[in-house]
């Protein structure tokens, strides 16, 4: 630790510490443009000059780093006399037209200028014109005249995304920031680059002259559009949110969002989404749907009983409101059939559940069928920025396409589809084959794991001696749940810790407040439903027919069921089938808990009224309770934060029991149909994300387009078991021969319909409308 | 008795003086005072020599009004047909001329000087509806007849 005197208080910081930093640990406002911590040190803007004893000159606070008993001042007329004279500067060819610039108000430019700058300045020569509102892609503008060349954008799309998407161009004044050949930055990370400009140059498209820093209402939200949760500052005009932004978190998030997050927020306002009510095919207000909807409970309830009802959640419901589910369910229905929507199912005990921290500790990190960038991206920068730091740390992939990434290089282990667990079984049987665990893990296992033996090696050793091992596992094969189990047993005291990667996003949260997550209490639903036992099935914010593995199975449930009853944010596919559909309030027009994929609990606040006829879960169940004749009180008290966890999920005893890894069989076929969560493609639809939401979602590679005739994209229809699909796809490069990928959840392309394996492919003529 | 017609006559007098005397009270609306051009009345928006509106709808005006009288809506207008002298104008601009307390601090804070309050003050009308002024009546400033 060095000690250093700092505007006369003593600080003591560890060696390496920047002058800024030490000084903000005192709480001393040092002004700054260019550094941000996670950036590190630059010294491009000169903002922040302070006076350092026994130097000759006014020193950056931001590049000079801390020395045994070295006096600062950050504050007197040498250190002002300096920033006036830098800002005097910096404002030289700036346009002063804070009034039509959408910062105004929020603009350090124009703190620090109130606070150290001149009242005028002195030249009096006409001003360098450059672009203004020039667009970076379709979501940020550049406005060149504003900037102080702070390269702070520069620096975190080369740097800290790499994706060098920004650069700059020219000499001296003449410098601007611009893009690559003028070609729009193609990034779902540019977005971050607004929250980053310290002044006004890089604006938000969707927010552009909406509002005004002083008639917003800016609340604290959660992102609930992928299991990673980011924490957002969500911005209320008028009843509408107009804008998200990133919030750091201080020692857990830098405040980054990926552009789904960022600009996808329109879905509130999407002329799809059900703001009134729908009872058996007509528009209806929403209190006569619910009333309706209560006689039909109440008469399910007394003729057949209160288990034939069963209940379903999903979507983007808080935790709250799925306690206040489960409490009606058991307390007033009497049922006990409740489950979580999935579209996967895989299940991780809540013991193996890791946090971002162990992604920041982790000398190993494995990815189970998972590509954070398409499936978790705000994970992808923490993986990437831990390699930046560690470039020791190893990174395998074990998945049915390479997962290997410019971004982020990953040495892939690529399987069969379906073989992950296999192979990672294989891979612990070659390493430590003699332990208990693995025994009974592997004894189904036949040897003939098609796979490089020598990487099957150097996996194996990598999960057995890595010091801090983290996963990421998509849950696409429920087999490597035990895998993980024994894994953590093996491995012993060293950690072992997963992230699961599947939505819905709240999962973790809906079985916090009693639902089961377990995919096998979903199938019992359906199973049930099927052969006639349930009387009626309530989806909340879950969409069965597109998030189910089995959409037949679904379809034979929905047959069968004579209430069929939804509740969500947008009418569930098949709408026509359902007798009542009721309105939902989301994230941002409720209070609401969330709970994400490291199990933390995070709070969102409501920032506006929910549209419509939209009211939260609560008010629909009370209604049902009276007509039920019920006294039913909802336990207001109930929090779902544990005393010991703190904001985690309560810790759950670490399970032993290993199944043994079923294996696999190899169907014979030239293409392997695999899938996987792609954010934009998450069926919550947004007109502000529409350039951004791939035309052709499907993904193969060149060999495969090349032997079925394909160009550039086309259509192709994909067979497996006498079920069919169509998919357009583009062909990417990076994708692995033999494999075709479609994402989840795609209403015009349901690949739950067929599952995923083998498949047989058949090129498909375009029509194109005109 | 004459104690009585002295005190009338006395009070005659002051009447009878009254009446040549120059008279303080205006028979309005006959007659109207005149206002200094300094006087705060009811609010315009301001054009420049093109026909451009001097309002980008920056919304100081609305930030800074002490009876929140003020309601400001920005948009982008569309490069080929520009409403003010920049790409950003005011799609909404509303008064709350109930609200107002003719303070002049609209006027005082907005950068363009396109907020003016004129020295017009008949301000009445039959309900409160009709007393917001909405952009169109802000942008034709009334003269007074």
């Amino acid at each position: 630790m060095i000690r250093l005197t700092i505007d006369g208080q003593e600080v003591s910081v560890p060696e390496g510490t920047m002058i800024a930093d030490a000084a903000a640990k005192l709480g001393i406002d040092v002004p700054v443009y260019c550094y941000h911590e996670a950036l590190g040190p630059l010294g491009a803007c000169r903002m922040c000059l302070v006076q350092v004893e026994k130097m000759p000159k006014l020193a950056t606070a931001c590049t000079t780093a801390v020395s045994e008993g070295m006096v600062v001042h950050t504050s007197n007329p040498q250190v002002d006399k300096g920033r006036k004279g830098v800002l005097e500067f910096l404002l030289i060819n700036h346009p002063l037209d804070c009034p039509v610039c959408d910062k105004g108000g929020e603009c350090f430019l124009q703190d620090y200028t109130f606070q150290y700058g001149p009242p005028a300045g002195r030249f009096q020569e006409p001003k360098i014109q450059k672009v203004k509102d020039g667009p970076i892609n379709e979501f940020v503008l550049v406005d060149q005249e504003r900037c102080v060349l702070c390269q702070r954008c520069v620096r975190y799309m080369g740097e800290y995304v790499g994706e060098p998407q920004l650069l700059l161009e020219g000499r001296g004044v003449e410098t601007v920031v611009t893009t690559v050949d003028g070609q729009p930055a193609t990034s779902q990370f540019a977005g971050n680059v607004i929250d980053l400009c310290p002044v006004g140059a890089l604006l938000s498209v969707p927010y552009h002259h909406k509002a005004r820093p002083w008639n917003i209402e800016r609340q604290e939200s959660i992102c609930t559009l992928c299991p990673v949760g980011c924490t957002t500052l969500a911005t209320g005009r008028d009843g509408h949110v107009v804008r998200v932004e990133g919030r750091p978190v201080p020692d857990y998030s830098w405040g980054w969002l990926c552009d789904r997050g960022r600009f996808g927020f329109d879905f509130a306002v999407n002329p799809a989404r059900v703001t009134a009510s729908w009872l058996d095919g007509h528009e209806e207000a929403a209190a006569r749907t619910t009333r309706q909807v209560g006689q039909w409970l109440s008469q399910v309830a007394q003729e057949q009983g209160g288990d034939h009802i069963a209940m379903v959640v999903g979507g983007l419901h808080s935790t709250e409101e799925a306690y206040q589910l489960k409490r009606f369910a058991e307390d007033v229905l009497k049922t006990r059939r409740l489950a979580v929507s999935r579209d996967v199912p895989g299940y991780l005990p809540r013991a193996l559940n890791g946090t971002f921290a162990d992604l920041d500790a982790a000398d190993a990190v494995v990815l189970i069928g998972s590509d954070p960038y398409d499936a978790v991206p705000v994970v992808h920068l923490r993986l990437r920025d831990r390699k930046r730091h560690a470039p020791s740390t190893q990174i395998w992939g074990v998945a049915p396409r390479n997962l290997h990434r410019e971004t982020l290089p990953v040495n892939t282990l690529v399987t069969h589809a379906g073989f992950e667990a296999a192979v990672m079984a294989a891979a612990l049987k070659r390493v430590a084959g003699t332990h208990e665990a693995v025994a009974r893990l592997t004894a189904d296992l036949v040897d003939s794991v098609e796979a490089d033996p020598a990487q099957l090696e150097a996996l194996g050793q990598e999960l057995i001696s890595s010091q801090h091992l983290t996963l990421l596992w998509d849950g696409q094969e429920s087999d490597v749940e035990s895998v993980l189990v024994a894994l953590a047993t093996v491995r012993g005291d060293k950690p072992t810790r997963v992230l699961p990667t599947w939505g819905p996003s709240n999962w973790r949260g809906f079985e916090r407040a009693g639902f089961s997550a377990r995919i096998e209490d979903l199938t019992r639903i359906l199973e049930d439903a099927r052969d006639g036992k349930i009387a009626m099935l309530m989806l909340f914010g879950a969409d069965l027919l597109r998030e189910y593995p089995d959409q037949e199975l679904v379809r034979q449930a929905y047959d069968k069921v004579p209430f069929l009853i939804a509740e969500g944010l947008f009418p569930p596919m098949d709408a026509e089938r359902f007798r009542a559909i009721l309105p939902q309030a989301g994230p941002s027009e409720v209070y609401g808990t969330y709970v994400n994929m490291e199990g933390r609990l995070q709070v969102a606040s409501p920032s506006v009224q929910p549209p419509g006829q939209a009211r939260p879960v609560k008010s629909y169940i009370t209604a049902w309770a009276h007509a039920l004749k019920t006294s039913f009180t909802l336990p207001e008290d109930w929090d779902p934060y544990d005393d010991e966890s703190g904001d985690l999920v309560p810790a759950e005893p670490m399970p032993t029991a290993v199944r043994a890894v079923s294996m696999p069989v190899q169907e014979a076929g030239e293409l392997e149909l695999v899938t996987g969560p792609l954010v934009v493609e998450d069926g919550i639809p947004s007109d502000i994300l529409k350039p951004r939401i791939p035309e052709y979602p499907g993904r193969l590679s060149p060999e495969d387009a090349a032997r079925m005739g394909i160009e550039n994209h086309g259509l192709v229809r994909l067979t497996r078991q006498g079920q069919s699909i169509e998919v357009a796809v583009a062909v990417d490069a990076a994708m692995t021969p033999g494999r075709i990928f479609v994402p989840l959840g795609m209403v015009q392309s349901p690949v739950n319909k067929i599952g995923s394996g083998v498949v047989e492919a058949v090129r498909l003529e375009e029509v194109h409308s005109a | 008795m004459l104690d009585g017609i002295k005190a009338i006559a006395k009070g005659l007098g002051t009447t009878f003086k009254a009446l040549t005397e120059p008279r303080d009270t205006y028979p309005y609306p006959e007659k109207r005072r005149e206002y200094s051009p300094r006087y705060r009345g009811k609010h315009m928006l301001a054009k420049d020599a093109d026909g451009h509106e001097l309002c980008v709808g920056c919304g100081l005006c609305e930030a800074v009004c002490p009876a929140h009288a003020i309601r400001v809506v920005a948009a982008e207008a569309p490069s080929d047909k520009p409403v003010s002298w920049t790409n950003r104008y005011s799609i909404d601009y509303e008064v709350d001329l109930i609200r107002c307390i003719f303070c002049g601090m609209c006027e005082e804070a907005c950068p363009t000087n396109a907020v003016r309050l004129t020295p017009f003050n008949e301000l009445a009308a039959y309900d409160r509806e009709a007393m917001i002024a909405d952009k169109e009546e802000l942008l034709r400033p009334a003269i007074r007849k």
